[in-house]
């Protein structure tokens, strides 16, 4: 199924999402990359609902991971998030809160987030 | 409210906050506003509110440098008469009275620790009680804070908290110092000037000419937007433009590139620094030469770097520079440009 999936993935960080994008791609994914919270909510309205799940660092400068979270379950309330923490953040909690499906903490293996994706993605496509 | 100055400016740090305000003013996520003295904060706030679905509803503003500890404390959640001596009647806090509406936090970085834990107590909760009651109050505030402090070394410093900051700052606006954005303002001094005139009843006041702009925009406003306003309130009082924008100062090595890192800014002011040119040797002085020496000093600049990049390969720079390899030679001794002895 995962050649028919869409990523939007979010992260300030150069070498983190040249790294997810690479990944991803080689396992069949399609995906887009937006470097801050700003870029990537435009990114959705000009091309929703062409995304089928939604990959957000929690820090980032602008608006930050937990803003995107809460503003993308808003405008899209069934559009799935994955928020990702670093190391020494703890704003896990907010995330939960602003009710993103999973809050994974770095660093994990990118086969554990695909499974994740997987699992959420086929899930909801069953139902 | 009325409705609050608009955001002016067409700089992109200006252009992307209006941007960012129009994704999150319908979401009541929390806000930082950070930035210099004088940039605007509170202007963001206000226009946060006024496009917001809470508009309508209080706005409310409390300094947290105005006050000692207690006394924001009790100016926060309010107090039930008799709470402490001196407390005759009941006081509503802020949060009271910001309820359904907007609480802007002013000066966040100064608020003391133990305030802020009790803050962050509330912000989880979204509960209160006012000194003295046992009775909780239930509060629904968008909190808007602002800052000149950088909050993340505060952080490292430990006299901000770390779990307060994340709650606060789900969205952060960072506005840049005025001088950081120069092409602002023509803008600014337009709009102000216009406001001003209607306020002071200055009809006949003149707008700046292209010199008087370039002036403004060459000084580096250490008190930002606000400096700016005081300069224009002063121009309807002289109603002179010259003689109100005498006194700032003409130098500002910034202006050359914007995007320049700092080791390329000293490099650029170095070359334009007209301080270096000695008018004081009348006899050899000429515009002329003053041109030449700082063309060569840019020329040099840029053939050092090119071959820098080329590794000294001097026909691969010759190629880039669009010069002949003969012409480069000569460039190199005239210019005195040496090759770095590691290579």
């Amino acid at each position: 199924m995962s050649s028919f999936y869409r990523l939007l993935i979010i992260d300030d960080d150069e070498v983190t999402l040249e790294s997810f994008k690479e990944f991803f791609q080689k396992k069949n994914f399609k995906v887009d990359v937006a470097n801050d919270g700003l870029t990537g909510l435009k990114l959705l309205e000009s091309e929703t609902p062409a995304f089928d799940i939604v990959i957000t660092d929690l820090v980032m400068p602008g608006i930050s991971g937990v803003g995107v979270t809460a503003i993308v379950k808003k405008k899209f309330a069934d559009m799935p998030v994955i928020a990702i923490t670093g190391w020494g953040e703890h704003p896990e909690a907010l995330a939960s809160e602003a009710h993103a499906d999973i809050v994974l903490r770095k660093p994990f293996e990118l086969a554990k987030l695909e499974k994740i994706i997987l699992e959420i993605l086929d899930k909801k496509q069953s139902l | 409210m009325n409705a609050p100055p608009p955001i002016i400016g067409v700089s992109e740090n200006i252009k992307r906050i209006k941007e960012l305000i129009k994704h999150i003013e319908d979401t009541g996520l929390n806000v930082v506003i950070s930035g210099e003295t004088g940039v605007g904060k509170e202007l963001i706030a206000q226009n946060l509110y006024y496009n917001s679905p809470r508009r309508g509803e209080p706005f409310i503003k409390v300094n947290c440098a105005a006050l000692p500890e207690g006394l924001l404390e009790s100016e926060l959640f309010g107090y039930e008469q008799g709470a402490f001596t001196g407390a005759q009647k009941r006081k509503r806090g802020k949060f009271e009275l910001a309820n359904r509406g907007v609480l802007f936090l002013d000066e966040i970085g100064d608020m003391s620790f133990p305030l802020q834990s009790k803050l962050l107590h509330v912000l989880q909760s979204g509960e209160y009680s006012p000194l003295g009651s046992e009775k909780q109050m239930q509060t629904d505030v968008w909190i808007i804070s602002a800052t000149n402090h950088e909050l993340e070394q505060d952080i490292k410093n430990h006299a901000f908290r770390e779990d307060l900051y994340y709650r606060l700052n789900i969205i952060n606006i960072y506005i840049d110092p005025l001088r950081k954005r120069p092409e602002d303002i023509a803008h600014l001094v337009e709009y102000y000037i216009d406001t001003y005139r209607k306020q002071y009843g200055k009809e006949n006041i003149p707008k700046p000419d292209p010199e008087q702009i370039l002036k403004l925009q060459n000084y580096h406003w250490p008190g930002n937007v606000r400096e700016l306003q005081n300069v224009l309130k002063k121009i309807m009082v002289f109603e002179n433009w010259d003689e109100a924008i005498a006194g700032l100062e003409l130098y500002r090595p910034e202006k050359i590139d914007l995007n320049a890192t700092d080791k390329e800014k000293a490099i650029l002011s170095e070359i334009f620094s007209v301080d270096r040119i000695d008018f004081n040797s009348m006899e050899s002085f000429s515009l002329k030469k003053a041109r030449k020496e700082i063309a060569d000093r840019i020329e040099k600049e840029i053939i050092s770097r090119v071959l820098e990049k080329t590794k000294w390969n001097r026909s691969k720079a010759a190629t880039i520079l669009k010069i002949s390899y003969k012409t480069l030679l000569y460039k190199i001794t005239d210019l005195d440009i040496t090759m770095p002895s590691s290579e």
